[in-house]
């Protein structure tokens, strides 16, 4: 058991938080006050220098993926980092990234897939991928802060993929525990900075001991969500992926609210960046069926069916 | 006790109900999925309250010298209930009738009286609510924007924020500082503000619940007469602290949740979602805490009905209203996430941009857990 990072990860951790640091990965309001940024100079960035590959080199491995996908979730821009890294690697072949994910047949609208040059549908029966074509996809006006959109699905040139489908999904939840602990936390940190600064009834809010506790709360949560996320990134098993999924699901309701409650009426505001964490977390925390489909999932693995 | 409607309360609400079905246009979903603060709604209240008005249904509150008819509490309670429940047909309009013509009635000159109250009746009056600034929200005493007396006018310099139907309002009532340096409760006073006055310039804010919600009120050397001012320099926190209290309950909005409920659970029965029984408990746990709202909200009524005087129930009531709202989107964006994006359930998603204001609004809902713990549970105040 060991906690810290080995020299190939710090190496790679350091010249991430570097590119992540980049001036233009930071907030600035988008033309028109759209809800998402998508940072593509960063995605151009981390794609150059292979940082999506990170799974597939021995010494970094999936669990540095998974690190990846949380750190790159917290900033203002959003990036397709969660597929490329983290099933791209897995597919058995080459495909172009970004990439956008389907599991189940979910139906509605379907996140990056405006940016996405192809599409991963990942159900109990396999795994299948297809390019999507010029102009195929539709995009769809979303309150969250993702590029969203659709594509008629039946009219894709679907190839079957030779992957383990339960392997898939099991990346797949890991990726979205993995995205979704990020957003809370870059929220979190959002926050603290906020109750830190902001003074009433001469005292900064981050003083009263209300605002601290339930901060607290979220940071221990987060914490917990981070560390099982990436022991479920090592041990690709179904039930620490869904351990992992359903306990950040579960956590995220509440921990969103209370965001925007400490935030008050400046939380609303398109000018304030906790928009584009909060929002990403709603989308997440039901993705694959939420919380209870995780948990369920989990008592399965564990203890049998019912 | 009895949790029963009284004949004549059933009656009116089918009253109001058929009013309704009757009265609101073909488009009003779409014009309501704007939101009660929008201006598409408070454009749309210029046409409704007047409506409202000729059927007897704008002020039945109000007092026979105003043009009510002096109807009881439950009444005025049931049609607000009726009217959220429809999405706020009358916008902003809803405060001039629940408080700010009330406040006018008690404190107001008769000039004042003269001048505002009647368009209110009519359903003609748009107003606005210069209460917080940048650096008071919660904290509101601290309020910072100042009236400084030159001979028979005021000049007022400062700036409000957050402030709803700014944009269409005709008439701001705003908190000001009159008196020394040191601020606080005992300087403030009301003006009753044209917002056609020169100096005066409002920024709408973009925001996660639409454009033109709320906005940023600028005063630059803003000249207005004296008679402008509501009650006496000094006055404006007992004012304001009657206004509040006229408030109480604040807005039901658990029946805008339970009528929402409704909608989300017949779109998951639509597509043969609903017999998952984790879906089917958590709907009922939404419905349980909109009753658990609606039954608090409903004593605080009863209280105000029967003459008590007003008790810290309404701080648990706004709670239990908040918590109601909270679990009606919760249950939405878990198990409709997909009604989030594009155009289909849109009236989903206008509930969802109402609910997340519901803790913040009106006041924090920390602010009021903070007044339960101290006056409902009694515990000492922290050094
Ligand atoms: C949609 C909308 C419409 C509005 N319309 C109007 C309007 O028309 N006119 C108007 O004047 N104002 C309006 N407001 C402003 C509203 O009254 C304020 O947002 C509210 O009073 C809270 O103030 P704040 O946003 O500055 O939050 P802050 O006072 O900065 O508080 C932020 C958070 O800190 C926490 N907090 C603060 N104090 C304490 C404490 N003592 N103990 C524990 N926690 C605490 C709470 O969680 C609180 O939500 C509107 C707001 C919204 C969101």
């Amino acid at each position: 058991m060991r906690f810290d990072l080995n020299e190939d990860q710090s190496t790679y951790a350091t010249f991430l938080e570097q590119m992540l640091a980049a001036p233009d990965t930071g907030f600035q309001p988008v033309e028109g006050w759209g809800r998402y940024d998508y940072g593509t100079a960063l995605d151009a960035q981390l794609d150059e220098n292979g940082f999506f590959d990170a799974a597939r080199e021995e010494e970094l491995g999936s669990v540095t993926a998974a690190l990846m996908v949380y750190e790159a979730a917290q900033v203002p821009v959003c990036i397709e980092c969660a597929a490329s890294a983290l099933i791209r690697p897995f597919l058995g072949r080459d495909v172009s990234r970004p990439l956008a994910v389907v599991v189940d047949d979910a139906p509605g609208a379907i996140r990056y897939l405006p940016q996405a040059k192809g599409l991963v549908s990942i159900t109990a029966t396999g795994v299948r991928y297809a390019d999507l074509p010029e102009g195929a996809v539709q995009p769809v006006e979303s309150l969250y802060a993702y590029p969203m959109g659709t594509v008629d699905r039946d009219a894709l040139d679907w190839t079957a993929l030779d992957v383990d489908t339960g392997d898939l999904r099991t990346l797949w939840q890991v990726a979205v525990a993995a995205e979704l602990a990020g957003v809370l936390k870059a929220g979190m940190d959002a926050v603290i900075d906020h109750v830190r600064e902001r003074r009433q009834f001469g005292q900064p809010l981050g003083a009263f001991q209300g605002v601290q506790h339930r901060l607290a709360t979220a940071a221990v949560e987060i914490e917990g969500a981070r560390l099982q996320m990436l022991k479920a990134a090592q041990s690709r098993s179904a039930q620490d992926a869904a351990a992992a999924l359903g306990y950040v699901q579960g956590v995220a309701t509440r921990i969103t609210y209370d965001l925007h409650q400490f935030m008050g009426a400046m939380g609303l505001t398109l000018e304030h960046p906790l928009h584009r964490w909060s929002y990403r977390a709603k989308l997440l925390r039901a993705d694959l069926g939420g919380s209870s489909a995780s948990y369920l999932a989990y008592a399965t693995e564990r203890w049998g069916a019912a | 006790m009895d949790f029963t409607w009284t004949e004549d309360d059933a009656a009116y609400r089918a009253r109001i109900k058929d009013f309704l079905a009757r009265e609101l246009p073909a488009n009003w979903d779409e014009i309501a999925r704007h939101g009660p603060g929008s201006p598409e709604q408070t454009e749309f209240s210029l046409e409704f309250c007047p409506k409202l008005a000729a059927e007897g249904l704008l002020i039945p509150h109000w007092p026979e010298e105003w043009g009510g008819a002096a109807r009881p509490p439950w009444e005025h309670f049931i049609l607000g209930e009726e009217m959220w429940r429809a999405g706020e047909p009358r916008g902003g309009q809803y405060m001039n009738v629940n408080w700010i013509g009330p406040v006018l009635m008690k404190y107001g000159s008769a000039e004042q009286q003269a001048q505002y109250i009647p368009p209110m009746a009519e359903g003609k009056a748009i107003w606005c609510q210069g209460f917080s600034e940048p650096g008071a929200g919660s904290d509101l005493a601290s309020l910072r924007t100042r009236a400084v007396r030159e001979g028979d006018d005021y000049v007022i310099n400062g700036q409000k924020i957050w402030t709803s139907y700014a944009g269409l309002a005709s008439t701001c009532f705003l908190l000001a500082q009159t008196g020394g340096a040191e601020g606080g409760r005992s300087g403030i006073a009301i003006f009753l503000v044209p917002m056609d006055t020169p100096g005066i310039e409002v920024r709408a804010i973009p925001s996660l619940i639409g454009h033109g919600d709320i906005h940023e009120v600028f005063f630059t050397d803003v000249r207005i007469p004296v008679s402008t001012r509501l009650g006496e320099e000094g006055e404006g926190w007992t004012i304001i602290s009657y206004a509040l209290a006229n408030e109480r309950v604040g807005i039901p909005r658990y029946e805008m949740g339970s009528a929402e409920l409704d909608s989300m659970v017949a779109e998951l029965q639509r597509r043969g979602q609903f017999s998952d029984s984790v879906v089917r408990s958590r709907a009922a746990a939404a419905a349980a805490a909109c009753e658990a709202a609606r039954l608090q909200v409903y004593r605080v009524v009863d209280g105000r009905a029967r003459g008590a005087a007003p008790g810290n129930e309404s701080n648990l009531a706004r709670v239990a209203v908040v918590a109601a709202e909270q679990a009606v989107t919760d249950f939405g964006m878990d198990f409709l996430p997909d009604g989030f994006s594009g155009s289909d359930h849109m009236s989903m998603l206008s509930h969802h941009e109402r609910a997340i204001v519901t803790g913040i609004a009106a006041g924090a809902a920390e602010i009021q857990l903070n007044l339960v713990a101290r006056r409902h549970l009694n515990l000492p105040k922290g050094a």
